[in-house]
């Protein structure tokens, strides 16, 4: 039963708590806490006593949960996840309590459905959960209610709608081909029929249906604007979490389906490979501090994506330990990126709850004499720079160990792997180096306006004492994970083997690595960003306005390219265009052929006058009867004037219609004869 | 049970209706009883016909040998008469709030009534010429309703109306002609009833003018223009009539015409096929995409109609069991869930007087209840999963890729893409509904907005109600339907 508490009770405290906050919010908040903290154990319990259970009958093909250890392990951090954020949003909604019970509702919703995702074991049961929490987190991001917000809330709903519908398109291919949705009985299954063409559509479909959620590239586009508006507890789970709930499908596939196919692991780690250095890239170029931190996330993710492209890739080669630490290293970072972003977000909340702003300029020297604060947030910075000793570290070596093993296993494109090995290690170092610009900035400098400084500075505590332990104690976790010991323990219980335990992570040539992308790091930073993005003393965005892919290509093809199109395929075959000039051309042939009939006896009338009564002089009889054409034109004319105002407008449509079936008959019958 | 009883569910609403009329009722009280009578009268009747009488055809009327008016039940008349004998009730409720400030009221309840019989008429219809007879009847019963506002719009729209659906059967009637001849009088038979002897081609050429010629109805893609401008016509017309009753009694000749006279197996793998089930693809991206440039809030519906209608056509011209299941079941469930959206669309226009998509921001806040369900009622139209949407659109989309040819798969990536093209149409009323980017403002000061009446809200929750029951547990109708497809019923 414990399997079903997880992941429904949360759905039963949501509907509580919005009963109960309606009344008394106070209540509400503290009941919200509550239920995460229920929900807590009952997680950690999982970890203990696993077990599978399922409903048959939803949706008509029932749903099915399952447990092993990463399933269990994402399940309890995504339960830690809700209960320091919760705790944390008691200080930081204290004063905006604007649509505050909407709040705890939709995040104990999106609790629930992202257990959901968690447990599930089989591909239908990701997607419903998958769909439902796309859906309640766009509460979170429109929460605020500002024009930005709603902006981003749109783009944001917009990618979740498209992904989600790619994904059940892929799932529905899968289905198809593989006649299974659950996990296990996929693995049998590919291997009887092996990846057709429809299975490798349908892996398409899936990669990026969760790929949109994951923030890959060219889908990524909601994540740098979504993340900074939502409160920054929401922004901690948009970052650290739901992003890795796209990552749990795309690895749940990878897993089952395609371990052993190198196109789709060179497509994965293409992919992954641009994300990762244009999220880099577009962290080094923002101004703003949760925009960093989002797109910072997008980056982090693209090296988990560079690892299960490096683990499909290395299992095809056959190499069975390279995979595995692959594997170790991209389920490791998992880990390590939803606790650092954890971290740095709730600090970064710790900023805005103060001082509502976000632009680095503004907040420039906010936390200079403020001890907990700077040290939370620079064991978060230090972590996901990958500095030795703290948890990044462990698993970026262990990728780019991967990388290496490959460039030594598949000889066919060692050189492309060279090149990938080579944007691993400058993307690391451009995470060192903008993350040394937020440190250097929030916590080292002074802010060009003294009087502002001045007010920071008076102000010793930035939060209460919970807020302050809730913070701190998360980023006590990068000293506890940055030990080899922890991380191997845990990479045997997530990935259930033994592979990485040989595996020294201060050996010279895995240091080397890490040191290569720390020296690109501080490179950057002191040649690039100290200036080129700091002038005159304050923080520039060099990044050009018009180069966004939302607005360069997915927004005009949408709303001008498509309906721009189809408009005119409309004003062709709409009713003016098509049907008035039909019914014009049948009456002026009719008009046409009866003034014809009736003029031919007159003709017929004058040749004889003119042959057998040799009447050299006859001619046609004058009458005050106008021309000919202008006799049809005006009839036509007026016939229609008539027929387009009344009722017999239908009758005449009656008649061109069994006018096309004569004519098709005698089409047919010429034609078959 | 005597299978004549099947004659009363449709004769009942007609003559019940008519007598409206004549009887000319000043207090709206007693219109309103009376016309609600007649209708739970008649969906009583049709539940004891569903249940209780035997399967035998009647009957009625014999022009000469082979060309008679008989009605027979079977599982697809079950299907489409048990869905609007379930919606019309509801309806009526909603239309006595939704008319309480018009003119002309006893006309229009009483063709509103009359409608009812008629389209029970074509459910029960046991052959072609019955089920042309009553097919005809409908167009001309419904102008009426259509031009019920007597202003210069709705004129124009009965006019198209009228010229789009008696053309549109003009057409038709040739596949009626031809089935007559050479089958055993177009009696529905699943799989086919056909006899030998026949020219192929003539009879392909037959049926791709039935094809289209009952697809007006249901505004297939060239024949489609009628549906739009006919959102002028009252909302309770525009739910119950333009987006389920007639539109659906298209896709349900097509489908008989179909399954029951010409058969899969002399259809399956010809161009005719291909023709048909791509014109239907192309249909329902199109009116996708129209509806999203549409800004006036029934129009955009009425798009949106367009398009779900042409899911329909193109899951039955799968020609698979499959198909006809998934085409089937998006009959019932898109008229459930489009009854939603119009209930909830006509609830905003009676209560603000406002017409465009624009003019809804921010009248979330005044009418909660409303929009929520037209949230949910989009979600669903979508294919949300734990919404009914969901169900018809995976059997739908599962019977395309399970066609086999790449035709069947571009179609189902069509279906898909159109479902996202219906998120950005849908939601973005929603959105501004809630959450609007300005004018949020519009509906604060105003006292005046508040939710409708509780006559409007009732069939608007019930369906909602049914919506998600559907969605959460749909075993025991798929397997109907199922059953159906697979020419047990």
């Amino acid at each position: 039963m414990l399997i079903p508490f997880v992941v429904f009770f949360p759905f039963f405290g949501a509907v509580l708590t919005a009963l109960i906050g309606r009344k008394n919010e106070r209540a509400g908040d503290c009941l919200a806490a509550a239920v995460c903290a229920a929900e807590f154990l009952p997680a950690i319990l999982l970890l203990f006593r696993g077990g599978e259970f399922r409903i048959g009958g939803i949706m008509a093909y029932g749903i099915s949960f399952t447990t092993d250890g990463f399933r269990c392990v994402y399940a309890v951090i995504a339960a830690f996840m809700w209960l320091f954020t919760t705790l944390f949003g008691l200080e930081y909604f204290k004063e905006e309590r604007e649509h505050l019970i909407r709040w705890w509702f939709f995040v104990l919703l999106t609790l629930g459905a992202t257990e959901g995702v968690m447990l599930s074991a089989d591909l239908m049961t990701t997607f419903l959960f998958f769909e439902i929490l796309s859906f309640t987190s766009f509460t979170w991001v429109i929460h605020e209610e500002t024009r930005e917000a709603i902006s981003a809330g749109y783009t944001y709903l917009f990618i979740a709608v498209i992904g989600g519908l790619v994904l059940f398109m892929g799932m529905l291919l899968l289905k198809a081909a593989l006649g299974t949705l659950s996990f296990d009985l996929m693995d049998t299954a590919v291997r009887e029929r092996g990846i057709t063409k429809e299975v490798f559509a349908g892996g398409i479909c899936v990669l990026f249906g969760f790929g949109a959620k994951a923030g890959m590239f060219p889908l990524h586009i909601w994540l740098p604007k979504a993340h900074p508006v939502a409160p920054s507890p929401g922004s901690a789970l948009l970052s650290g979490i739901l992003t890795k709930v796209g990552i749990y499908g795309i690895l749940m596939t990878t897993m089952h389906v395609f371990s052993k196919n190198t196109g789709y692991g060179m497509l994965v780690l293409l992919l992954g490979e641009i994300t990762m250095f244009l999220g880099a890239l577009l962290a080094l170029f923002s101004v703003n501090l949760k925009r960093t931190l989002a797109c910072s996330s997008m980056s982090q993710i693209g090296f988990i994506l560079t690892g299960t492209g490096m683990y499909v890739l290395l299992t095809a080669a056959g190499s069975e330990e390279g995979a595995g630490t692959a594997l170790s290293g991209l389920m490791l970072h998992m880990v390590n990126h939803s606790l650092i972003k954890l971290t740095l977000f709730m600090a970064a909340g710790a900023v805005v709850m103060r001082i509502h702003s976000l632009t680095l300029d503004e907040i420039r020297g906010y936390g200079r004499n403020k001890p907990f604060l700077k040290a939370a947030f620079a064991l978060g910075a230090l972590g996901i720079s990958g500095v030795p000793l703290f948890n990044g570290y462990i698993s970026k070596t262990l990728l780019h160990e991967g990388i290496v093993e490959g460039i030594h296993e598949c000889t066919a494109y060692a050189s492309l792997l060279r090149v990938s090995e080579w944007v691993f290690l400058i993307s690391g170092g451009f995470t060192f180096a903008y993350m040394l610009k937020l440190f250097i900035c929030l916590f080292v400098e002074k802010n060009s306006d003294a009087v502002r400084q001045k007010e920071f500075d008076r102000e010793r505590r930035s939060m209460n004492v919970l807020s302050c332990a809730v913070v701190f104690g998360s980023s006590l976790l990068m000293i506890v994970l940055g030990q080899p010991a922890v991380m191997k323990k845990l990479a045997a219980f997530m990935t259930g083997s033994e592979e990485i335990s040989e595996f020294s992570a201060f050996a010279i040539g895995n240091l080397k690595g890490g040191l290569i992308s720390l020296g690109i790091g501080a490179a950057v930073y002191l040649f690039a960003v100290r200036n080129i993005f700091i002038r005159k003393g304050s923080y520039v965005n060099l990044w050009p306005e018009k180069l966004d892919l939302e607005f360069l290509v997915m927004r005009p093809l949408l709303v001008k390219i498509l309906p721009g199109i189809f408009g005119t395929v409309l004003s062709v075959f709409g009713e003016n265009k098509l049907l008035i000039p039909l019914a014009r051309a049948a009456v002026f042939l009719g008009t046409f052929a009866g003034r014809v009939l009736a003029d031919s006896t007159d003709a017929v009338i004058l040749f004889f006058r003119k042959t057998i009564f040799k009447e050299r002089k006859a001619a046609a009889p004058k009458t005050d009867l106008p021309g000919f054409w202008w006799t049809i034109r005006e009839s036509t004319a007026e016939t229609i004037g008539l027929l387009a105002q009344n009722f017999s407008f239908a009758l005449l449509m009656t008649c061109i219609g069994i006018l096309l079936i004569l004519g098709g008959l005698v089409f047919m019958m010429l034609f078959h004869s | 049970m005597n299978p004549l009883i099947l004659l009363v569910p449709i004769l009942l609403p007609v003559i019940g209706g008519f007598l409206i009329i004549p009887a000319s009722f000043k207090d709206a009280k007693k219109r309103a009883y009376y016309a609600e009578a007649v209708v739970v009268l008649t969906s009583v009747f049709v539940w004891l016909a569903l249940l209780r009488v035997s399967r035998d055809p009647v009957t009625v009327y014999s022009f000469t040998s082979g060309f008679s008016i008989t009605f027979r039940i079977d599982g697809m008349s079950m299907l489409f008469a048990g869905m609007i004998s379930v919606m019309w009730p509801l309806v009526m409720l909603y239309a006595f709030e939704y008319m309480k400030e018009s003119k002309r009221q006893n006309g229009f309840f009483a063709f509103y009534v009359m409608t009812y019989g008629i389209t029970l008429g074509i459910a029960f219809s046991a052959d072609m010429i019955t089920l042309y007879l009553f097919y005809e009847m409908l167009s001309l019963v419904t102008i009426p309703l259509v031009t019920h506002y007597g202003n210069h719009e709705s004129q124009y729209a009965g006019r198209k109306y009228a010229a789009y659906t008696i053309g549109g059967a003009s057409l038709a009637f040739f596949a009626v002609v031809m089935t007559t001849l050479y089958g055993d009088a177009g009696t529905f038979i699943f799989g086919g009833s056909l006899h030998e002897g026949f020219n192929t081609r003539l009879m392909m050429f037959a049926f791709i003018l039935g094809f289209f010629g009952f697809g007006t109805k249901s505004a297939v893609f060239p024949l489609f223009d009628w549906l739009p401008t006919a959102s002028a016509a009252p909302t309770p017309v525009t739910a119950l009539l333009h987006a389920v009753a007639v539109v659906n009694s298209g896709i349900f000749a097509v489908t008989r015409m179909t399954y029951y006279v010409f058969g899969t197996e002399m259809l399956r793998g010809t161009s005719i096929q291909y023709i048909c089930m791509m014109t239907a693809a192309f249909s329902l991206l199109f009116a996708a995409v129209m509806a999203v440039r549409e800004k006036h809030f029934k129009r955009r519906l009425a798009f949106s109609t367009m398009s779900n209608l042409s899911y329909m056509l193109f899951s039955v011209m799968l020609l698979t069991p499959e198909g006809m299941t998934g085409g089937l079941l998006h009959m019932l469930i898109h008229g459930v869930i489009k009854m939603m959206l119009f209930l909830c669309a006509g609830a905003f226009m009676h209560v603000t007087g406002n017409n465009y998509v624009y003019e809804i921001d921010g009248v979330g806040k005044r009418m909660p209840v409303t929009f929520s369900i037209y949230t949910l009622a989009s979600l669903s139209l979508i294919g949300i999963p734990m919404f009914s949407g969901f169900i018809s659109k995976w059997h739908m989309v599962m019977a395309a890729i399970g066609e086999g040819s790449a035709w069947g798969t571009a179609g189902a990536a069509a279906l898909i893409i159109s479902a996202f093209i219906c998120a950005v149409y849908c939601l973005t009323v929603s959105a501004r509904a809630f959450f609007p980017m300005a004018g949020k403002d519009r509906y604060a000061g105003n006292g005046g907005i508040r939710e409708a009446g509780v006559l409007m809200l009732v069939p608007i929750v019930f369906f909602c109600v049914v919506d998600i029951c559907i969605g959460v547990h749909p075993g025991p109708i798929v397997d109907f339907v199922s059953r159906i497809a697979g020419g047990i019923l």
